[in-house]
């Protein structure tokens, strides 16, 4: 359906373009790497699943309280991880900045429920609190635990936002989630780039898997 | 076509994407006029699903024409990018192609005819591999302004949550393209695709 396009810019290599297309479906086959190994899945005890985080919600204000907590949990998880003492200059900045568009994704989200006429839930206090949700962060040992908790952790997230998609109703809060999970997204793709692995590795982002 | 031009200056995009073919017709309008730069045409009030399957064809295929463009960019742009750079354009490429496979087999399910490709695309000069870089982060974030538009749009659940994996690969894109242009790669909280 789109093979063979021809393209009118001067400017391009056609040769490489025309290798270029021999290798996409070869490329799609062998996968793709920026260097350095896979950290293999689940190197520490990790996670109960939030894949579902949503799934008992019902309703737009349910599913935004939901998604408040899981917002605060991973912000909250991101300060353990900063004051852990196990990273690098350059991850602890990443990580921070991160911990932030959590925090900032959890109070666009209170905003979006108050004005819905719900109540904001009580905010996680500490691990236990973050135990409830996501199980693994006490266990991490290096800078390379934590880096694959955390993609666990946002692949998660991803998921219950992509779940969350199917279920929303109104037109601003779908809007919302929709950048919010891009900026999920984005955090995968950095703390991929951490852990040395393909940070680009599916072409729909949905946190299966 | 001069790219800081295009990339400064909203109506040269807009000229751009109607010259590109990108629909503008009722499904495509907002997504065409978000790919701009527009402010938003979607209703701040609840709308309620639109049953007809004719309305998700032509939002399809709006995005869709977006998706054929950027496989042609990337093409293109493929012409400046060498070593990893290149690496990395391949593999978006590929990416852009299967989400344009998912949406001519979902416009195809619901019975309307995908939108094809146009034969050539007047795309703004690049000199470099910093300028296919840029153009090809620009599009990225027309792709996610587009998409975010016209998700709440279509009628059915999985169609949002396809259009929400999209909208979220998009955006690992631009965090890829963004690295290598030497940026922050996550810059903001929340992923709008829009630039001013």
């Amino acid at each position: 359906m789109t093979e063979a396009i021809a393209i009118a810019d001067g400017g391009a290599d056609t040769a490489q373009i025309a290798a270029f297309e021999r290798d996409r479906r070869d490329l799609l086959r062998r996968g793709f790497a920026l260097g350095g190994a896979a950290i293999a899945a689940s190197s520490i005890p990790l996670l109960l699943s939030v894949r579902n985080a949503f799934a008992q919600a019902t309703g737009d204000a349910a599913i935004l309280e939901r998604a408040i907590t899981l917002e605060r949990v991973t912000a909250l998880a991101y300060g353990t991880a900063i004051g852990g003492g196990l990273l690098s200059p350059p991850v602890l900045r990443t990580v921070r900045r991160l911990r932030g568009h959590e925090q900032a994704h959890a109070d666009a989200l209170v905003t979006a429920l108050t004005d819905l006429g719900g109540i904001a839930p009580a905010p996680p206090q500490g691990p236990a609190d973050i135990e409830k949700v996501v199980k693994g962060l006490g266990d991490t040992r290096s800078q390379a635990d934590v880096l694959s908790f955390a993609i666990e952790l946002e692949t998660a997230v991803v998921a219950a936002y992509h779940d969350a998609h199917a279920e929303l109703v109104e037109t601003r809060l779908l809007q919302t989630a929709a950048s919010i999970m891009g900026s999920e997204g984005q955090h995968l793709a950095v703390l991929r780039m951490a852990a040395g692995i393909d940070p680009v590795a599916k072409a729909f982002e949905t946190g299966a898997g | 076509m001069d790219i800081d031009g295009f990339l400064r200056d909203p109506l040269s995009r807009r000229r751009f994407f109607r010259m590109a073919g990108v629909s503008t017709g009722a499904g495509g309008a907002a997504a065409f006029l978000a790919a701009c730069g527009d402010g938003t045409t979607t209703p701040a009030v609840v709308t309620g699903p639109d049953e007809s399957d004719q309305a998700d064809v032509e939002i399809l295929n709006g995005v869709l024409d977006l998706e054929l463009m950027a496989i042609a960019a990337y093409k293109t742009a493929a012409g400046r990018m060498r070593g990893s750079v290149l690496e990395i354009g391949k593999l978006l490429l590929a990416q852009e192609q299967e989400h344009a496979d998912a949406l001519i087999a979902a416009v195809e399910e619901a019975g309307g005819r995908p939108n094809r490709a146009k034969a050539s695309y007047d795309f703004p000069r690049m000199r470099s591999q910093q300028d296919a870089l840029r153009f090809a982060l620009q599009l990225e974030n027309t792709a996610i302004a587009a998409y975010i538009d016209a998700l709440p749009k279509f009628s059915r659940g999985a169609l949002r949550a396809t259009a929400a994996s999209i909208i979220t690969s998009e955006a690992e894109h631009a965090a890829v393209l963004l690295d290598a242009l030497g940026m922050e790669p996550a810059p903001e909280a929340f992923v709008t695709g829009r630039t001013s």
